[in-house]
């Protein structure tokens, strides 16, 4: 008996180390961390499990509140105080405890007996294990720890989209409040004619027709700038949700302008390496190879488990008295349940696992052509979206401002009226506004480029201004990793 | 002051212009004028004499005797004009300016023109009120082939009839001639004529009309009635030099209308008759007094009348618009409108906005803003009192005492003899601000007539 128990501790002690079966103590959140190394701006975080650590990351935020948030701010806020982040990151925990129970050894089953008969009592001890468990503890072991890598892949690619998505907002909300300002500005120009045009009636010069029309634009005016209004609010809502912001917090300022253009095309990402940057860098092809790996190396017991995956191996210990001498007799011995493989061989489970890992790899494949069209599409659209918005910024507005000049050179002659004059102050002014909106589209494409080349995809074109004109729809989550 | 200087004799301000001696070796040589001051009058140099006439910044095509013919040559060419201190225009015209040189000659002269054509198209050149051979009378496809680009064609004629005339383009008319291509004609007397006085001074000048867009340069050619530039021989005042008299001399005055407009011509301070036409000399018993003479389109007038009122007078198109500089055509009138409160704001948005218009729009005259380059103010013009606020077709008529024959020198403003000129009252002033008859906005004795509101309950009642 003492001899039995010393080599089954000793058996239950190497298997215990075989598994490394212990719950990682911030639920994996240094290993998400390393991958999202160099991906996410300067000093951004993961929140924290602790309390303590909680309370630090909130005074911080509330420092950052203070001042105008910029974009790396905004997306620093966001990793460490939205509450679908941290949904994510506490189910990766959830999953790591599971990884854990998973591989750690069944416990031994005791079954106690108590029979009698006439002469006889009898008391049967068995302590059974799962003997397969055993032996695929090693592969189990590894998978287990391969599915943590890839959970944790897959949390870093839903922080890098949460980061993309609040810059997103964040240059959404900026643009917008920009664009308010300007129709601001075109309204003020509008209702200035207007009352111009009032007082022009009131003397006499202008026809209730004349005055009309002032007033029309003025109508105009105030009906655009009432959805340029909302448009702010909506784009700051926008953004203030992925911050995870409620209450006093909400009263957080943003920068008057958008991050000036890149100067020169010579300062731009080059698009030569792009799509070897991708395939290097992109998490969402990493977990895919790993789940290659996984398939791979899974396809080796899954036979075994399929055929053997009920042999039990049970120590016996019984005893039986002789009711009326009390002469105790005991029986000790092993017992092997092995079921008989006679209809399922393991063919069909050895065959799903060998398409798996056709499917894996295919997918393997084609994630690596979207993800190299990805990248080429993205760069393509950020040296679009710099061109066009360069074109704004040195040509149209210049062009703008002198078409400005000689409108007021043209009214200084009177040429023209002062309501000509305020016409030409109000297309100016869309015309910065226009230039803004590619301003805006330039750092939105920058955004797609890095997660194209980084991350993972980025959302189908057009996907930020919808977002930012809908604050229902969700980020849509992007390529979901596949295999468990 | 604008520099008016008057050049000693004609040779002086021409120059020779760059045609190959060998190529034209049978044209007389063209002159080319490149100032758009006014010339001296040219003293006939050989054939019948004349008094010859001043052309209003403009000047005389010298000729040459060829065996008892005068031989001229006119090169139609495209030009700048200058055609006010700073304001160029890209014109087509004659010889170097718009409008062409003035051709003088006299009653009974053999003439010949050598046309040279220098312009992108073809043209023609149609001597309006001339009498001559049918074939000589430049319409082109009706009379003659056009002349087409880089080829010379010859007109000859005699000047059977003394007058004033003109000559422009009879092919692409419109087009020509709203470039500027035009130019003054005149045939004197043959001696002593009953019906031509003979004058001290002689001064002649075409109207024309331009639509030049403000800070463009090259007049639209298809505009009908919509000008913006109003001149005399293609200048506007204050560029338009003063018609200077000697007090009592007779002076006469040829007007010719070639814009799509009549111009009533008006002038301040004397009475004249109209003395002709390109009809001929009107009689003198058809004769009456006038300060002012419409010229129709296409029409020439002579006006003849005796400097015995010295001073600076006002001698202008009495169309208002007619002495104004470019200016817009829609812009509606700001007269009376309160600004209070505003002009700050739009100055927010436009920061070079000034106001104007509240009071009128003699501030134009007064204010120094920019404009578009290359833009004729719309009223312009200082005089000793201060802003003259006039552009376009203005000038003065000069009346000095002791002015000698030939001087026609600018003679500066005239210093008028104390008390003579209108002066700020120095008595008591109103002792009241006399009221306004209704307010602005409001018809008189009507402010309380509104419309009948159909279908509302008063009806019934
Ligand atoms: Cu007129």
């Amino acid at each position: 008996m003492k001899r039995l128990s010393t080599r089954l501790s000793a058996l239950a002690a190497a298997l215990l180390l075989a598994g490394c079966a212990s719950v990682s103590p911030d639920g994996l959140r240094s290993d998400v961390a390393q991958q999202l190394q160099g991906r996410l701006p300067d000093e951004a975080a993961l929140p924290a499990t602790d309390a303590q650590a909680q309370q630090l990351a909130q005074t911080q935020i509330n420092a950052w509140l203070q001042q105008p948030v910029d974009a790396d701010t905004a997306v620093r806020i966001a990793l460490l105080n939205n509450p679908g982040l941290q949904v994510q990151l506490a189910q990766l925990g959830v999953a790591d405890a599971q990884r854990v129970q998973a591989i750690t050894l069944p416990n031994p089953s005791l079954s106690l007996g108590w029979f009698r008969n006439g002469h006889e009592r009898e008391v049967e001890r068995k302590l059974s294990f799962g003997l397969v468990d055993l032996l695929t503890l090693p592969w189990r072991s590894r998978w287990q720890g391969w599915q943590m890598e890839q959970a944790t892949l897959e949390a870093a690619q839903q922080t890098l989209l949460l980061a993309a998505d609040t810059r997103r907002a964040w240059l959404n909300a900026v643009a917008a409040e920009q664009a308010l300002a300007a129709n601001t500005r075109m309204h003020d120009a509008a209702a200035l004619g207007g009352e111009l045009a009032r007082r022009m009636a009131v003397v006499g010069n202008f026809s209730k027709l004349e005055q009309a029309r002032e007033l029309a634009q003025q109508q105009q005016a105030a009906a655009q700038l009432a959805r340029a209004s909302l448009a702010a609010e909506q784009a700051r809502e926008q953004l203030a949700q992925r911050m995870g912001l409620w209450g006093q917090q909400l009263t957080f300022t943003l920068p008057q302008a958008l991050p000036p253009l890149p100067k020169a095309a010579s300062d731009l990402r080059s698009g030569d390496d792009a799509e070897a940057t991708a395939l290097r860098e992109r998490l969402d092809l990493g977990a895919l190879r790993r789940n290659l790996e996984v398939s791979t190396d899974r396809q080796g017991w899954a036979a075994l488990g399929a055929v053997f995956g009920d042999i039990g191996l049970t120590y016996s210990r019984n005893t039986s008295t002789e009711r009326d001498s009390g002469h105790q007799e005991r029986t000790r011995g092993w017992e092997l349940d092995v079921p008989l493989p006679l209809f399922d061989w393991g063919s069909a489970a050895s065959s799903m696992a060998r398409h798996q890992v056709q499917a894996n790899a295919a997918q393997l494949r084609e994630s690596a052509i979207r993800a190299r069209s990805e990248a080429r599409s993205s760069w393509r659209a950020y040296r679009t979206a710099w061109d066009l918005a360069h074109q704004q910024q040195t040509e149209v507005l210049p062009l703008a401002q002198l078409v400005q000049e000689e409108t007021i050179y043209r009214y200084n002659g009177m040429f023209i009226s002062v309501w000509q004059l305020l016409a030409q102050a109000r297309s100016t002014t869309q015309a910065v506004l226009t230039a803004t909106e590619a301003q805006r589209d330039f750092w939105l494409a920058e955004t797609d480029l890095q997660l194209a080349l980084s991350g993972t995809s980025p959302p189908p074109a057009g996907a930020s201004a919808r977002a930012a004109r809908n604050p229902a729809a969700p980020a849509a989550p992007q390529n979901e990793p596949q295999g468990h | 002051m604008q520099r008016r200087q008057f050049f000693s004799g004609a040779a002086s301000a021409v120059a020779a212009a760059a045609v190959s001696p060998v190529a034209m070796a049978a044209l007389p040589e063209p002159v080319i004028q490149t100032s758009a001051d006014t010339a001296a009058p040219l003293a006939p140099p050989n054939g019948r004499p004349y008094q010859p006439v001043v052309t209003l910044n403009g000047w005389t095509l010298p000729w040459r005797m060829n065996a008892g013919v005068k031989e001229f040559h006119l090169v139609a060419e495209a030009v700048v004009r200058e055609v006010a201190p700073g304001f160029f225009v890209n014109m087509w015209g004659y010889n170097g300016q718009s409008p062409g040189p003035t051709i003088e000659v006299v009653e009974g002269d053999r003439v010949r023109i050598f046309v040279t054509n220098r312009l992108p198209e073809a043209t023609t050149v149609h001597w309006h009120g001339q009498r001559l051979p049918n074939g000589m009378d430049g319409v082109g496809g009706l009379n003659q082939p056009h002349i087409p680009p880089g080829k010379t064609f010859v007109y000859e004629f005699e000047a059977r009839r003394p007058g004033t005339f003109m000559y422009h383009p009879h092919s692409d008319e419109m087009v020509q001639m709203a470039m500027g291509m035009m130019g003054l004609w005149i045939t004197h007397p043959k001696g002593r004529h009953p019906q031509i006085a003979e004058v001290a001074r002689d001064y002649a000048f075409l109207l024309s009309a331009y639509a030049v867009e403000p800070g463009a340069m090259t007049p639209r050619v298809a505009e009908m009635t919509d000008f913006n530039i109003w001149t005399f021989n293609s200048r506007a005042f204050p560029a338009i030099t003063p018609l200077v008299a000697g007090l009592g001399e007779r002076v006469r005055i040829r007007v010719g209308n070639l814009t799509m407009t009549n111009h009533p011509i008006h002038i301040h301070g004397h009475e004249f008759e109209v003395t002709g036409t390109d009809g001929g000399p009107v009689p003198r018993s058809a004769r009456w007094p006038e300060v002012t003479t419409d010229v129709a389109v296409g029409q020439m007038r002579q006006i003849e009348l005796i400097a015995d009122e010295p001073g600076d007078w006002a001698f202008h198109c009495h169309k208002s618009h007619h002495t104004m500089g470019a200016m817009g055509h829609d812009v509606p009138t700001m007269i009376g409108v309160d600004h209070k409160g505003l002009v700050g704001k739009i100055q927010k948005i436009v920061p070079d906005y000034m106001l104007m218009g509240e009071r009128g729009m003699g501030d134009m005259g007064a204010m120094q803003m920019p404009l578009p380059d290359n833009t004729f103010p719309m009223m312009t013009g200082k005089g000793p009192f201060g802003n003259i606020e006039m552009g376009g077709m203005f000038t003065t008529f000069k009346v000095r005492k002791g002015l000698a024959a030939q001087d026609y020198r600018d003679p500066g403003w005239y210093a008028q003899p104390p008390g003579t000129a209108a002066n700020e009252w120095q008595g008591a002033p109103l002792d009241a601000q006399a009221p306004r008859q209704t307010l602005p906005g409001t018809a008189p004795g009507a402010p309380s007539v509104h419309k009948p509101a159909t279908g509302s309950g008063h009806a019934n009642h």
